[in-house]
């Protein structure tokens, strides 16, 4: 299982209705894109990270670890825009002089929206997203499609990685040419063993009625009022006090 | 290859998933009707799609000596066709950023289009225009690899330039700003892609060919001039030597 997706199963909030979860986590990522960059970013951030690391129960460690890689993305999709291309001295790359304002502000921005999104991660198995997906009016086909992806995808990853290993004791690693030789195969296992499964769940399904509609037990969880008022006014609250500390600021 | 969440502006964000929406929907239907008529498509479907998820998980070396991961919409294009790797690609954009924080959701209708939409189409068209130029399919299959890995960071380039234009020279300054950042790396890059799916694609043509048969990839008929062995006891073998 991965790390995100084996935290949301323990989370304090997995038998939260997703859309209540929905709500708040995609609720601040929504307000960290659009509300100004400055105050808005840092205190959707804040509020984000009280409700992850309060009530949500998120370990700080397990946070970190997962959000360090969408942050690398945020720093390193934030230094072009320290340059310009062309400029006064005539050079054809120079220092930006705006550059610096310009990235930290993308960095809050881009790291406050990642906190929202993990806040629905960290709290959310995707195995409770999926199948309700067709009360959102995607055809159930596709549901079903996703959810065989989802469930396959942990199986093959550990395949994978054994596969990986195997090779790794055959000294599969040890030179260029034997890591490409070793690559290539894993990648032709993954296939072969993904059809292969997918035969065999065929076979199986066949044999207990299966008419093209996979079943899935949905646990039956009710949306909270209090839950989505409380919500609200956390996104009224941060929205309103940064557009009263952009006033002052201004 | 990933946009990170919440990098884009909202206005860019809707207009990206708009522009990728008829090509999803597009998907949807052909994948619909595929599972109406075939039900056990479904397994077939989802099995491609834990595929394409693991593709893009796997390292492979750079030339600069650090690893990157393949975007594998060349593969999924050429194996699946591109309609159902619309479907298969959003599918597995959405699990990338619930699962593993790669890209987004407020970014999720940009990552589409650049990796579930333009990539797989531009490699799929190299493809058939090779094949139909009578070379082998292993030039073809490098082509639309390398086609489709490249032209994936194209379209990210102009999704960000679009986003941040350079404050000196507008768009076709950002264009070459971020074009130049990612044609540094995604270049090699690609061309590992393409050397890998050509190992790849080697390695299932003498193990699956039943199911590359059964994909539409080699024509029935054809199979063993495409490189296969044909006969069982030849496929079991493989399949063992791949394990």
């Amino acid at each position: 299982m991965l790390p995100i997706d084996a935290a949301a199963h323990s989370s304090r909030w997995r038998h939260r209705h997703p859309l209540e979860k929905a709500v708040l986590g995609l609720g601040l990522t929504v307000l960290a894109i659009t509300l100004p960059a400055w105050p808005g970013a840092p205190l959707v951030a804040a509020a984000t990270l009280a409700v992850l690391l309060g009530p949500a129960g998120v370990p700080v460690r397990r946070l970190w670890r997962a959000f360090r890689l969408p942050l690398g993305f945020c720093v390193t999709g934030a230094v072009p825009l320290l340059f310009r291309v062309g400029g006064p001295g005539g050079g054809l790359v120079a220092l930006d002089p705006a550059g610096p304002a310009h990235a930290t502000q993308l960095l809050l921005r881009t790291s406050a929206a990642s906190l929202g999104l993990l806040l629905f991660a960290f709290t959310t198995p995707v195995s409770d997203v999926v199948p309700r997906l067709v009360r959102a009016g995607v055809p159930p086909a596709v549901v079903d499609v996703a959810l065989v992806t989802y469930r396959m995808s942990f199986l093959l990853l550990d395949s994978v990685s054994r596969v990986g290993q195997a090779q790794a004791a055959r000294l599969g690693h040890n030179s260029r040419a034997a890591r490409w030789r070793s690559l290539a195969g894993l990648g032709a296992t993954a296939f072969v063993r993904a059809f292969d499964r997918a035969g065999r769940l065929q076979t199986g399904l066949a044999g207990r009625g299966y008419d093209g509609t996979l079943r899935v037990l949905v646990p039956a969880t009710r949306v909270s009022g209090r839950f989505l008022t409380a919500t609200a006014a956390l996104l009224a609250g941060v929205t309103a006090l940064t557009l009263v500390l952009e006033g002052l600021v201004t | 290859m990933h946009i990170a969440e919440g990098y884009l502006p909202p206005l860019h964000a809707v207009a990206w998933t708009a522009a990728s929406a008829p090509f999803v929907v597009h998907g949807v239907r052909v994948l619909t009707r595929e599972v109406r008529e075939h039900p056990e498509s479904t397994l077939l479907l989802g099995a491609s799609g834990a595929f394409t998820f693991v593709l893009s998980a796997l390292k492979i070396p750079s030339v600069t000596g650090s690893c990157s991961h393949p975007t594998g919409t060349g593969l999924g294009a050429i194996l699946f066709r591109p309609p159902v790797m619309a479907v298969l690609g959003t599918i597995t954009l959405l699990f990338q950023a619930l699962l593993l924080a790669h890209g987004g959701l407020t970014t999720l209708g940009a990552n589409v289009f650049s990796m579930a939409v333009v990539g797989p189409w531009v490699g799929y068209g190299l493809y058939r225009l090779v094949r139909r130029l009578g070379l082998p399919l292993m030039v073809a299959v490098f082509a639309g690899a390398f086609a489709a890995d490249l032209s994936t960071y194209c379209v990210t380039s102009v999704q960000l330039a679009l986003a941040f234009p350079d404050p000196g020279s507008g768009v076709p300054g950002a264009l070459a700003k971020f074009g130049g950042i990612f044609a540094v790396t995604q270049i090699p890059l690609a061309v590992s892609e393409g050397l890998l799916t050509v190992l790849v694609m080697r390695l299932l043509s003498q193990s699956s060919a039943g199911e590359l048969i059964r994909l539409g990839v080699f024509a029935r008929g054809n199979a063993r001039q495409d490189g296969q062995q044909g006969d069982e006891q030849g496929q079991d073998r493989q399949r063992k030597r791949v394990a």
